[in-house]
């Protein structure tokens, strides 16, 4: 009982998200007929499978203290490369994982700037994302690259258990992001960067090794959005992913994430990221207009905020 | 309040028109089909009908002509049609052009009795999240949607799936690459747009009129790989090269951008100091072309853009700028209401349809209060 | 004379133009607790570093295990046994008191955490030094400063080292959990734990340590065994160095 206690107010973010997500559920049931049909879950599930990936890593990314605002750069240029390679003739078992290296190398290079300028991450990936933009655009002179192979569409958006393969890939990534960041070492060390770099330091850790691994899992991460995104449109374009990594980090501090790090809510962050997908999709099928989409993100996310902040400040006070 | 007055407005004009198509149709006979898309000349319409309509006899007559020309594309409206539901996805409602369309749309919709919701993504440019919304209307109890995708693939998806479902798709102006939506399974059942070579042609034909004696020109290009920019430049371009006389000097890349519209027209004139004529893919850049020619203290240079907005409007009217194509967005809407009830009527589109443009010059701007 | 188990001789240290150590050179007898007293700038954080690989000396070198070295790095000394509690206790505040006691040498199973395990060991750790925290599942940031430095300390026992570096260990402390502190001190050397103390208190060190070296502007300008002298002839001294280092 009281093991159930303490497992609720650890989760209440969480469960509170969830308890929202319900009641938008049952309104939209309610509602409209379109609502609660299989076929709409699943384009929930299609539409924000990207959303997720990138989420979950931004989500180790806040925890670890840091944040990269490269996030939709990384994507597209990893996206754009993985499209010329394959016009260029590339097989596609050799695209995917050079697109997943591509991003890994942007993150490390982030990574890498961070630990050894000791400059604040926000700068330094603000500069990169409009470095990485800039070769994107640079790679395509604007011009958006289309038709690509059957054998790259299908692993990027193919049929896997009735949905697009993006839903499979979003849920592996969770089952296997969940033990490495809760129950191994990787997770341990990445939250202490963000709460005590000095304290980890001290204790013989060594913490770039870490700095960097995290902006690499993120690089990676976008760049499999990049081929979920790419795969769906069937085009790779220089302004893909825009904006993408400010709904990440929107979600990911809905979640139960603090900005300044410390401590990662998983969980909290997926649920985040269905919450705002269900937004889009209970207002498409009300028909409101796009304008209020950014206005109720934006309610709810100060919501979110305003309450984890005064229930921290209440146990610190307990 | 807005919404009430556009309706009125458009009842209004409606009214007039129809009673107007009638009566020319007695007089000139029903146009044959062209093969060619019809371009509406903008010569002042002869005086004395409707005075009390509020529109000028020009827009008066360029509407009779639109309509006439739209009926022999697409046929007459149904005079009862069957409940319909229609969605539009457009391309953004951050930018004027497109909130225009959907307050059109909506307009049009209230007056022919016809249901219509507009959405669209969450950013202009955000190829991603419009396609989720197609996806999700598809899924929904439309009987057509009329899509304007962001690029030619970004909706191909989202079409494929409203085929499956048996939703119609019209695709109204920036066109889907038709093959590529081939290749994954999909059709489009009707298409309704600009020909934009043809914009481009016939404002190069109109430049070209107003230089009997030949000289050089230059042409300000939108993003590199636009479709309207790549259509508009190759239709002037084309007519440019065949003219003996013209010297075609130039064509840049402006990203539909006015500074570097105006950084370009600085450029160009110092290089070519007897430039005679520069066409611009729209309106911003051509606007900011005169602003660039202004501070150089040059006169006597033609500029012509594309959209005909209430800047170009007034620039256009103080003598600035030259020209600008036009069409009536009113009447595009309209006509694509008019093609969504008939293709759930069970009619079918072979062609493309392509609406009537409109050159409008220093010669007739005064006469084309009220057209929209 | 017991054996000197860590020696430090003529070390220099500047930052820019600021010369912080000028030629300090001290011991540390096996088993005893050596206190550092100095105040507020006399560069007793600055020795500390150097002892636990923070820093590196400009000169001079450091004894410890019978070999000699210029500079030691964190994992180095973690290795030759040094085991330092900082002034700031280096604690990651939104973690537990078992994920602190265990950061950066977590005990596995597998690829995975034993948290079962590091739990009973942190439990019976901190028993052994008479820290009391009832709930080991709380942030360290809701416990006490007794609490966090019990917490501290567990941390730097939990492996076996040779040498124990305390900065500061009561500053920030009420006059009651200085006191308990204090005797925990004291009875980890009861258990042969060696301990280099630094404070800027010498009251309070004086009845706990064995032997009390004085560090003024980066000088040792007093040393000696508690046992051989009082609070007072040490504070005489300290007055008396005091006004020949300043002449010089």
């Amino acid at each position: 009982m009281i093991a159930l206690k303490r497992w609720c107010s650890r989760q209440s973010t969480s469960l509170l998200l969830l308890v929202v997500c319900l009641a938008m559920m049952v309104f939209l049931s309610i509602q409209t007929q379109s609502f609660f049909s299989l076929k709409n879950v699943v384009n929930i599930l299609e539409a924000n499978s990207y959303r997720l990936l990138l989420a979950c890593g931004m989500m180790c990314i806040i925890s670890s203290g840091a944040i990269d605002l490269s996030v939709g750069s990384i994507l597209s240029f990893s996206a754009i490369c993985t499209a010329m390679a394959l016009k260029g003739g590339l097989s596609v078992g050799l695209s995917i994982p050079l697109a997943l290296a591509l991003g890994g190398i942007m993150g490390a290079i982030n990574g890498l700037l961070i630990h050894f300028t000791r400059i604040n991450a926000f700068i330094i990936t603000l500069a990169t994302a409009f470095l990485y933009r800039g070769l994107s655009l640079i790679a395509t002179q604007g011009i958006p690259i289309t038709k690509l192979p059957q054998g790259f569409r299908s692993f990027g958006c193919g049929d896997l258990f009735g949905m697009e393969s993006g839903v499979t890939m979003a849920l592996l990534v969770i089952v296997l992001l969940t033990p490495l960041f809760y129950h191994m070492r990787w997770g341990t060390y990445v939250t202490s960067l963000g709460g005590n770099p000095e304290a980890l330091k001290r204790s013989g850790v060594p913490i770039g090794r870490y700095r960097v691994s995290v902006f690499v899992l993120m690089g990676v991460l976008s760049a499999l959005a990049g081929i979920i995104v790419t795969a769906r449109l069937n085009s790779a374009e220089a302004n893909a992913g825009l904006n993408m990594e400010m709904d990440a980090i929107c979600a990911v501090i809905m979640g139960g994430t603090a900005l300044h790090g410390g401590r990662g809510n998983l969980p909290g962050t997926v649920i985040a990221v269905f919450l705002m997908g269900l937004i889009r999709n209970g207002l498409t099928i009300l028909s409101v207009s796009s304008y209020y989409q950014q206005f109720i993100t934006g309610a709810m996310l100060l919501c979110a905020v305003v309450i984890a902040e005064f229930r921290e400040r209440k146990s610190r006070i307990g | 309040m807005m919404k009430k007055w556009y309706s009125l407005l458009l009842a209004a004009a409606m009214l007039f028109s129809l009673a107007a198509c009638g009566s020319s149709a007695n007089v000139e006979g029903t146009p044959a089909p062209q093969e060619s898309t019809p371009v509406v000349s903008a010569t002042p319409a002869p005086e004395g009908e409707g005075a009390d309509s509020g529109l000028s006899p020009t827009v008066q007559q360029l509407y009779q002509e639109f309509d006439a020309a739209m009926e022999a594309q697409i046929g007459t409206m149904p005079e009862q049609f069957g409940d319909i539901k229609v969605g539009a996805v457009v391309i953004s409602l951050t930018n004027p052009f497109w909130v225009n369309m959907k307050n059109y749309y909506e307009a049009a919709g209230e007056e022919m009795g016809i249901d219509i919701d507009v959405q669209t993504g969450t950013t202009e440019g955000d190829t991603a999240s419009q396609l989720d919304v197609l996806m999700t209307m598809a899924d929904m109890d439309y009987d057509v949607i009329i899509v304007s995708p962001i690029d030619g693939t970004n909706l191909i998806p989202g079409i494929v799936k409203c085929n499956e479902n048996g939703v119609k798709v019209i695709n109204l102006g920036p066109g889907v690459d038709v093959d590529a939506l081939e290749e994954a399974g999909g059709h489009l059942d009707a298409t309704i747009t600009v020909a934009f070579t043809e914009q481009g042609e016939t404002v190069a034909n109109d430049m070209i009129s107003r230089l009997p004696d030949g000289g050089q020109v230059a042409i300000l290009a939108g993003l590199a790989g636009a479709g309207q920019s790549e259509g508009r430049t190759s239709g002037a371009k084309s007519v440019f090269e065949a003219t003996d006389n013209i010297d075609l000097v130039a064509v840049q890349n402006c990203d539909w951008d006015a500074t570097l519209a105006y950084d370009a027209t600085k450029a160009l004139i110092t290089e070519y100091p007897d430039l005679k004529g520069i066409f611009c893919c729209n309106d911003t850049m051509a606007l900011a072309a005169v602003e660039a020619l202004t501070a150089e203290g040059k006169e006597g240079v033609l500029v012509y853009g594309v959209d005909f907005t209430d800047d170009a409007r007034a620039a256009i009217s103080a003598g600035t700028m030259t020209g600008s194509m036009s069409y009536s967005s009113e009447r595009y809407t309209k006509a694509a209401l008019q093609m969504a009830v008939m293709l759930n009527e069970g009619e079918t589109f072979e062609n493309n349809i392509y609406l009537p443009l409109t050159l409008v010059t220093v010669d007739n701007v005064n006469d084309l209060e009220g057209w929209k | 004379m017991k054996q000197s188990i860590l020696s430090i001789n003529q070390v220099f240290k500047s930052f820019g133009r600021i010369q912080v150590l000028h030629g300090v050179s001290l011991e540390v007898q096996q088993g005893a607790i050596t206190a550092i007293v100095g105040d507020n700038g006399s560069g007793k954080s600055t020795l500390i570093k150097i002892l636990s690989g923070n820093l590196r000396p400009d000169r001079g070198e450091i004894q410890i295990g019978g070999r000699s070295y210029h500079g030691l790095t964190i994992p180095q000394a973690m290795d030759l046994g040094i085991r330092t509690v900082y002034q700031d206790l280096a604690l990651d505040n939104f973690k537990n008191s078992v994920e602190n006691i265990f950061l950066g040498s977590e005990r596995m199973r597998g690829p995975f955490l034993d948290r079962r395990a590091m739990a009973e060991e942190a439990r019976q750790l901190l028993e052994d030094i008479h820290v009391q925290i009832p709930d080991l599942t709380q942030p360290v940031n809701h416990l006490s400063g007794g609490q966090r430095q019990g917490v501290a300390i567990a941390r730097a026992l939990r492996r076996p080292g040779s040498v124990l570096l305390l900065d500061e260990p009561t500053a920030a402390m009420g006059i009651q959990e200085s006191h308990s502190t204090l005797q925990m001190l004291s009875r980890l050397r009861e258990r042969g734990m060696t301990q280099l103390i630094i404070s800027h208190n010498l009251h309070q060190v004086f009845a706990l340590a064995d032997f009390i070296y004085v560090l003024r502007s980066g000088h040792i300008i007093a040393g000696a065994a508690t046992a051989d002298t009082t609070i007072d002839a040490l504070q005489d001294l300290i007055l008396r160095r005091e006004s020949e280092v300043e002449e010089v």
